[in-house]
């Protein structure tokens, strides 16, 4: 179905939620921002597709850690706005230094090398 | 909490957040063409490409929303789904669960729907806590009974009553179908049914008319016999019902819930105040009712009725001046003679459940104890306290529920079992399931949760999950675990003081049945055959009446003697009188009073009451004569003297002045629980409504009823036969309430030394299973059998003794509320105490043998292989 790039990489599971804390850590944005704000940092590296990105709006904001609100766009229509709430503020932290340990994990198993140059 | 209220919204109603979901979405396929339309693309190209990558729109919506109701009760589903799980894997730990608080719950909501029925519900009536009861008191006689001429001038004259009104009952035989049918008919004051605050569900109400002498006769029927007789068919409405020698047109059907103040009322006709005879102001017969404006309290209603009398005393001094007027609220009239007995079943109930509850407590302490792997496990994989604890506490609750909702179905048989068991209790109809019984249930699955699931859930997740890890199914060497002993002693304790209970109950019960009544009741019939007060004004015909029908009673072949009489021997009921002795009594001797009876010549003779003195009053006589007992003779006339004075009833003007014939025998008059009193029996009836006819009999005197029936509707077909029973239904039936009390705490009591004794066996198996190793090597080091079924014999033994001291001690205030229902037997009854613990320890015993037994068969090697 998708036409679009080759090096398109698939979202590792659990991610998609530091991503779209990570996004509005920048401030209250709605859904399709978010996508293309995610897409175009990655430099279209990921894209977040809709059948995951608004369960995954939603389940975050039942969490608490999002909040939503009907506002106006740029462009002057009515949009659905979320925005970081402080509970989420401190989880955006923890995952965001969980997500660096693995990272820093998965980079030692995979790159001894580099590892031990600095 | 807001949060919870948006998630529950959101899953009732998708409607609006569908709403809100298709709009976001439909935003975001918006901004997806503009943007593609920015990069060049055609406006067709650009929406049919941002649909596509969109994907299947509905799923998208589907999948979100669902998304918003899972989080939110995806914490209690994985509980339930936890829960229902782990119960699976152990159905008969959870049968056995469910079944102790189905049987702890049920029995607890039956008696509740009782107490809810009978105590807490208002009567069937509009604002009915405004109804109350209406006597006439006066100093000398107990009889509430109003005069037609003083209701109708406290309903003048008060000036807190909406309206007062009254009414009185006798049984009459219809007599338009083919054989008379009694009915019971209650004729009544004008504004009775204003006063109940109903109309008729079909018809209508007495007219100004119909309450006046001499104006036409209407009645008014009951739902039960609209339905029995015209099928509920609207058509009854103008029928004639033909009563005695009157015809009455049916006017109107009472609801179903007019079931007051006597609950067999078939039908009711006016007794007008302006008929002839109801002017004089001594002659009563009205109960009265009446309904208390808004806002006004029985007191003051009694203290303006008391300015209303006195208003009255100054009028007509002769008979008024002696008179007061008293007043009841009607429900506590009704209910206030069964409410300590309902409370105190419900109290031995309520610790039935608790004991239930702490069985159950037992038992899930084992059982998170056995489970102390699986939760070290969830604890390492990071699952917190509170959250196992509360998986925990959500088993318990799901198997309360459980048990809640058979309890449920056991409350709605009992309805039935009330019904059997008592169905004197008043208002026992009215009994049966509600939403009150319902949330009742409820609450007490969730008090039993908490009472038996809080401290095994907080117990059982205390352990630090290293230990536990490490000793995971190597059963420590005797893990004591006094907690679970304590709850076993609890249980214990309250099956103590529940036999304790019902042990005194059951003698009292016992010596009731021994009790010598002064009669003997054996071989009695007894009936009742149907009459009106308009017969009594003929006193020679009616006196005739009452003669025939003995005489041919008599004649029945099978039959020994006959006779009638008011109040049935040794069924309770006073009617204490004053005597005057026309011989003249010097003013210094006490005051003749003395419990009075009315009764035929021969009731001495059937009833097998011994003549000790003079003779027997004869068949017939010009002068009026009485018999008195011994008790009587010796209280007041030093014996044999009492023969040939003459008593007379200075206050009432219905008793002539009558010679003493003889002296008879003490019997039980006011019920076999009371001992005898001095008694007189005034000699000779006449035909009335209220009579009870008594035949002795050779054989079993039910097998004659047939013939009687027969043979009285040979001489009398106008009259109607009925209540055909043997003397000793009535007198069983007199204590009906007290059996009903000690049946239900016989069974409670018997269902808690059963529930303390399965109480004991599962915690000393639980002890033999865990410390098997501990057995194990002792066998091997040389230990007999016989010490180890000693050593767990003798721990059983250790706590239901503690249990038993414990129990004594709650038996002890518990009998003193059950001192008032005790007959014949004291609150420390030696016998049922000692009977009490004697069954116990047996119980006991027979609970610890097994497991102890079980213990000394340990194969040493076995525990030790597979260590």
């Amino acid at each position: 179905m998708r036409n679009d790039a080759p090096s398109r990489v698939e979202l590792l599971q659990g991610t998609l939620d530091l991503l779209i804390l990570r996004t509005l850590l920048a401030g209250p944005a709605h859904g399709h921002a978010i996508a293309k704000h995610i897409q175009r940092t990655s430099e279209d590296l990921l894209q977040v597709e809709t059948g995951s990105l608004y369960p995954a709006l939603h389940r975050l904001e039942a969490k608490g850690w999002i909040a939503a609100s009907w506002e106006l766009s740029s462009k002057g229509k009515r949009a659905r706005f979320y925005r970081l709430t402080t509970a989420g503020r401190r989880q955006h932290a923890a995952e965001q230094s969980k997500w660096d340990a693995f990272a820093r994990a998965m980079a030692l198993i995979l790159n001894p090398a580099d590892q031990e140059a600095p | 909490m807001r949060r919870w209220l948006g998630r529950l919204r959101n899953a009732v109603r998708p409607g609006r957040l569908g709403r809100d979901l298709e709009r976001e979405l439909r935003f975001h396929v918006a901004e997806r063409i503009e943007e593609l339309r920015d990069a060049g693309m055609s406006a067709e190209d650009a929406a049919r490409v941002a649909r596509r990558q969109f994907g299947n729109y509905t799923a998208q919506v589907e999948r979100t929303r669902d998304m918003d109701i899972a989080e939110g009760l995806d914490a209690t589903l994985r509980n339930v789904r936890l829960s229902l799980r782990a119960l699976a894997k152990s159905p008969g730990f959870s049968m056995t669960v469910v079944l102790t608080l189905a049987l702890g719950i049920g029995a607890n909501s039956a008696v509740f729907s009782a107490i809810n029925a009978v105590l807490l519900r208002p009567l069937p009536f509009p604002n009915s806590d405004r109804i109350v009861s209406v006597a006439q008191m006066q100093a000398k006689t107990p009889q509430p009974h109003i005069a037609p001429a003083r209701l109708e001038d406290w309903n003048r004259m008060n000036h807190t009553f909406q309206a007062i009104s009254g009414y009185y009952t006798q049984d009459d035989s219809e007599l338009s179908g083919d054989l008379p049918e009694k009915l019971t008919h209650a004729l009544v004051a004008p504004r009775f049914l204003e006063v109940w605050g109903i109309a008729p569900q079909i018809g209508r109400d007495f007219s100004p008319e119909e309450e006046h002498y001499g104006g036409p006769n209407a009645v008014l029927i009951s739902d039960r016999y609209w339905r029995r007789r015209f099928g509920a068919s609207p058509d009854a409405i103008g029928n004639t019902l033909r009563l005695g020698q009157t015809s009455y047109t049916v006017i109107g059907v009472m609801p179903a819930s007019m079931a007051f103040v006597q609950r067999n009322v078939d039908l009711w006709s006016v007794s007008a105040p302006d008929f002839p005879y109801a002017r004089s102001r001594d002659l009563t017969w009205f109960l009265g009712v009446g309904r208390l404006k808004a806002g006004v309290t029985p007191a003051q209603a009694r203290a303006d009725l008391a300015t209303v009398q006195a208003a009255l005393a100054r009028q007509y001094p002769k008979p008024d001046a002696e008179i007061r007027a008293g007043i009841e609220p009607l429900k506590e009239r009704t209910v206030g003679g069964v409410r300590e007995s309902l409370w105190v079943v419900f109290g031995s109930v309520t610790l039935l459940l608790l004991i239930a509850c702490t069985n159950i407590a037992a038992l899930l302490l084992s059982r998170a104890a056995s489970r102390q792997h699986e939760i070290a496990v969830r604890f390492s994989l990071g699952a917190s306290r509170a959250s196992v604890a509360a998986q925990l506490v959500t088993e318990v609750f799901l198997l309360a529920l459980a048990g809640a909702g058979v309890g449920l179905g056991l409350a709605a048989a009992a309805a039935r079992v009330f019904q059997v068991l008592a169905k004197d209790l008043p208002r026992v109809e009215e009994i049966g399931l509600d939403w009150r019984i319902v949330a009742y249930s409820l609450i007490c699955a969730v008090a039993a949760t908490l009472a038996c699931g809080l401290v095994p859930a907080i117990a059982g997740t205390r352990r630090s999950l290293a230990g536990s890890l490490a000793s995971a199914g190597r059963s420590q060497v005797s893990g004591r675990r006094p907690a679970q002993f304590v709850l076993v002693g609890v249980q214990v304790a309250l099956a103590v003081t529940l036999l304790a209970g019902a042990g005194l109950l059951l003698r009292s019960f016992q010596a009731l049945g021994r009790v010598a009544g002064g009669f003997d009741a054996d071989h009695v019939l007894t009936f009742r055959i149907s009459a009106s007060w308009g017969e009594t004004g003929d006193l020679k015909r009616s006196g005739q009446t009452v003669k025939r029908i003995l005489e041919a009673v008599a004649a029945v072949p099978g039959v020994e003697s006959s006779a009638a009489t008011f109040l049935l021997p040794g069924v309770p009921g006073t009617f204490p009188v004053e005597l005057s002795v026309a011989e003249g009594r010097a003013e210094s001797e006490p005051k003749i009073v003395a419990e009075s009876r009315i009764g035929s010549a021969g009731l001495f003779a059937t009833m097998r009451i011994p003549l000790l003195a003079g003779e027997m009053c004869p068949q017939e006589s010009n002068t009026p004569g009485m018999m008195v007992n011994r008790l009587f003779a010796n209280a007041y006339f030093g014996g044999a003297g009492a023969i040939g004075k003459h008593l007379g009833q200075p206050s009432s003007p219905y008793f002539p002045t009558a010679v003493v014939r003889g002296i008879v025998g003490d019997e039980r008059e006011r019920g076999l629980d009371h001992e005898p009193v001095p008694a007189i029996y005034y000699c000779g009836l006449i035909m009335q409504p209220g009579l009870y006819f008594l035949a002795r009999t050779h054989g079993n005197p039910m097998a004659l009823g047939e013939s009687v029936r027969r043979k009285l509707h040979e001489i009398e077909p106008g009259r109607s036969v009925y209540e055909i029973s043997p003397l000793t239904a009535h007198l069983s039936d007199a204590f009906a309430e007290n059996r009903l009390r000690t049946v239900l705490l016989t069974f409670f009591a018997l269902t808690a030394i059963a529930l303390a004794s399965v109480g004991l066996y599962g915690t000393l198996s639980y002890q033999v299973n865990v410390r098997q190793r501990e057995v194990g090597l002792r066998l091997a080091l040389g230990a007999l059998r016989a010490q180890i079924v000693r050593q767990f014999l003798a721990q059983g033994m250790r706590v239901s003794l503690a249990g038993c001291a414990a129990g004594l001690g709650l038996a002890g205030a518990f009998t003193k509320v059950l001192a008032g229902m005790l007959f014949g037997v004291s609150p420390w009854d030696a016998i049922t105490m000692t009977g009490v613990i004697a069954l116990v320890m047996a119980v006991s015993i027979a609970a610890s043998l097994l497991p102890a037994a079980r213990a000394a068969r340990v194969e040493p090697m076995q525990v030790l292989r597979e260590e």
